[in-house]
């Protein structure tokens, strides 16, 4: 007994703080924005990367509530419509009732986890697959999204916003606030899933749900946890993508970025059946697909194509994730 | 030991509530009604801006083909087990409308040809997706995720973007027609073309499939516990393998005919707003397929499908124009959370529907 517990202490205390995955996504993405450089030499100016940040940003947070959810074996498809309901909740508040913009923040960060406890509580009590019934919120989110849009766009957004993304106002060290927020935020959560017992619970559901309760795990209650973040960073992540366009918010906001999320959360080596994940992977999956995007246009192709590269990386991501599992059994 | 003793002898009205809960099809022929009733009701008291009648709903069946064509293309992946699905499936139907609309409209070939050429290529892709999740053991959610970005971006890049239209394409929109039926024809509205040329052949082939034939046995084997049915001989990848090209294989037929409905082929047919696949998985769960596998029925789906499309086509009149495809979005999530909500609970308390 003793010597179990002795042994994974000490694994615990010499564990890495990169994980394999990570190191390698790291010098794809080095390698990556060294063609490109070489390639188109402007593509590594401040002019060009910083937008490349900002374009992250929203979706490596909203990564970092979906590696929660997907490290607990679960997965959130709603986000994209979720983003959509708190981001024109946001305009409408700065625009008519013109709020501070600290309210308008909160206020979207109260919508989106109360989107989220919706899914949380269906999904956790009502003892349902995820994928269907975030299905199902996806459209009722959308309607009522499209409800509050009421067919029309929100123009004359205030410049306020501007904190977070555009011109020199949103700016700290030349980094855009938008992406610094993600980082501490990321770090946080990454902190709270590796070094502290409540964070490993999320492992310990994902790997099997039924010995986690067993163990005195409140399996219900961290699965809430898990959706009420993801919605909580939606809701943020609608304020940065509003703060990164013009003063106009159409309809389209938030739309397919539930599949760009789950690829980066992918990418980065989380397990999709749960268990296995990593905050600081993530964000470096959507720096990836954010790179492949931003390059294919910066090279002249079609934008469209960069949809097939993603495609390509998510299945070179989940072939080196099953070799790693079969490596892991023979180990065994 | 009441409850041994209700189980011994139950009520009429247990009865009737367990033959409703398990029998998806007895309740999806009550919600049909339901809608019915109360949308003429609603025609009556005048708030509908249109006749819904029999006429109205015998010409929204031209909805229903591509979805219920897809419903039971989900239906035989899902029914594979180990969390089998098909995201991709709108993707393969952009795809391959576009190669069907390069060799009928561009390259001059006949009909049939460019038909089975669309075939071929749906089963080929399809043929991605089951060697990755069959032979290789990938995840089926996040495998079809990626090739959907892969067969969506193919797709729009294929032709710069640009629809194909050319007269020999848009001669095929007759193919949304609405036709007499022989013999009784007279009695009863027109109906689609399209319901006698492809959902009707469709859904005979995936019922025999499944009921009549060893490959359908293996299917519902392997959904059900594929790990009892590899030590009984069957040979699981093999049969998991040929869902997914099955699935490939409707969704190129779903092409012929939705580039037929726009009389067009268009990059994004089976992928604009939400793509077709969330309605196809919204059918076939609410037609009573488990999503852990293993169960599912054709006439569950295609029941759900008419139920689905009725109830759009009620939506339309109820609210004019952009309101209408609003109320469809609430109309679906509500409808599917609902049945994913009823599914578990039948399972927990009756073992699943049939």
């Amino acid at each position: 007994m003793t010597a179990i517990a002795v042994r994974g202490k000490r694994e615990r205390v010499i564990a890495p703080l990169v994980t394999g995955q990570e190191v390698v996504l790291l010098v794809v993405v080095a390698a990556l924005w060294l063609v490109l450089w070489w390639a188109t030499p402007a593509f590594l100016s401040a002019d060009s990367l910083r937008p490349l940040l900002i374009e992250v940003a929203p979706v490596a947070l909203i990564g970092v509530g979906m590696t929660l959810v997907i490290v607990s074996a679960g997965i959130d498809v709603s986000v994209g419509s979720g983003m959509m309901v708190c981001g024109v909740i946001t305009a409408r508040l700065l625009v008519e009732a013109q709020v501070p913009l600290v309210v308008a923040l909160l206020v979207a960060i109260a919508v989106g986890a109360l989107l989220g406890a919706v899914n949380g509580v269906l999904i956790a009590w009502g003892r349902v697959h995820a994928i269907i019934i975030t299905f199902g919120t996806l459209n009722l989110f959308q309607f009522v999204g499209r409800q509050i849009f009421g067919s029309q766009t929100v123009n004359g957004i205030p410049s306020t916003l501007d904190l977070f993304g555009r011109g020199d106002a949103g700016r700290t060290f030349g980094l855009p606030h938008s992406f610094l927020l993600m980082a501490v935020i990321a770090a946080a959560v990454w902190w709270y899933l590796r070094q502290t017992p409540g964070g490993r619970h999320f492992y310990a559901i994902g790997g099997d749900p039924v010995a986690a309760e067993l163990a005195g795990v409140r399996v219900r209650r961290r699965v809430l946890l898990a959706y009420v973040v993801t919605g909580a960073l939606v809701g943020l992540a609608a304020v940065f993508t509003i703060a990164k366009g013009t003063a106009t918010l159409d309809q389209s906001i938030g739309s397919g970025k539930e599949l760009a999320v789950i690829a980066a959360v992918v990418i980065g080596g989380t397990s999709i059946m749960g268990g296995r994940g990593s905050v600081l992977g993530t964000v470096l999956g959507a720096l990836l697909v954010q790179t492949v995007a931003s390059g294919v246009t910066q090279l002249g192709w079609p934008s469209d194509l960069s949809d097939l590269f993603v495609g390509v990386f998510v299945i070179i991501a989940v072939g080196a994730d099953l070799l790693r599992e079969r490596a892991r059994r023979a180990k065994r | 030991m009441t409850e041994v003793d209700v189980k011994a002898d139950p009520g009429l009205g247990s009865r009737v509530l367990r033959a409703v809960l398990t029998r998806r099809e007895i309740l999806l022929v009550i919600l049909i009604v339901v809608v019915l009733v109360w949308m003429t009701l609603l025609g009556y008291g005048g708030y509908l801006t249109g006749p819904y009648n029999p006429d109205y709903l015998a010409a929204s069946l031209v909805d229903a083909v591509p979805l219920a064509m897809l419903a039971l293309a989900e239906l035989l992946v899902i029914v594979s087990g180990r969390g089998g699905i098909d995201l991709s499936i709108g993707a393969i139907v952009s795809l391959t409308g576009m190669v069907f609309g390069f060799a009928s409209g561009q390259w001059g070939w006949p009909l049939l040809p460019a038909i089975l050429l669309a075939v071929v290529v749906g089963g080929a892709l399809g043929a991605v997706n089951g060697f990755l999740v069959a032979r290789l053991g990938f995840p089926a959610l996040i495998t079809t995720l990626a090739t959907y970005y892969a067969f969506k971006s193919l797709a729009v890049v294929i032709n710069a973007q640009q629809p194909i239209s050319t007269p020999s394409i848009q001669s095929l929109y007759s193919l949304t027609a609405s036709v007499e039926i022989p013999v009784i024809g007279h009695d009863i509205p027109n109906v689609p073309l399209g319901v006698f040329t492809f959902l009707l052949p469709a859904m005979v082939v995936v019922w025999l499939l499944l009921q009549r034939t060893t490959f359908g046995r293996r299917l519902f084997a392997i959904g059900t516990n594929d790990v009892a049915a590899t030590w009984s001989g069957v040979p699981v990848a093999a049969t998991r393998m040929r869902a997914y090209v099955l699935a490939g294989v409707i969704a190129g037929f779903v092409a012929v005919y939705t580039t037929g409905q726009f009389a067009s082929a268009r990059p994004d047919a089976g992928t604009a707003g939400n793509g077709l696949a969330l309605p196809a998985i919204t059918i076939a769960v609410l037609g009573g397929v488990a999503i852990t596998g293993g169960i599912g029925r054709v006439s569950g789906v295609l029941l759900a499908a008419i139920l689905v499309t009725w109830l759009n086509a009620g939506i339309l009149l109820l609210f004019e124009g952009n309101e209408g495809t609003q109320f469809q979005l609430l109309a679906l999530g509500a409808v599917l959370v609902f049945c994913a909500l009823l599914n578990a609970y039948t399972t927990r308390k009756y073992g699943g529907t049939r």
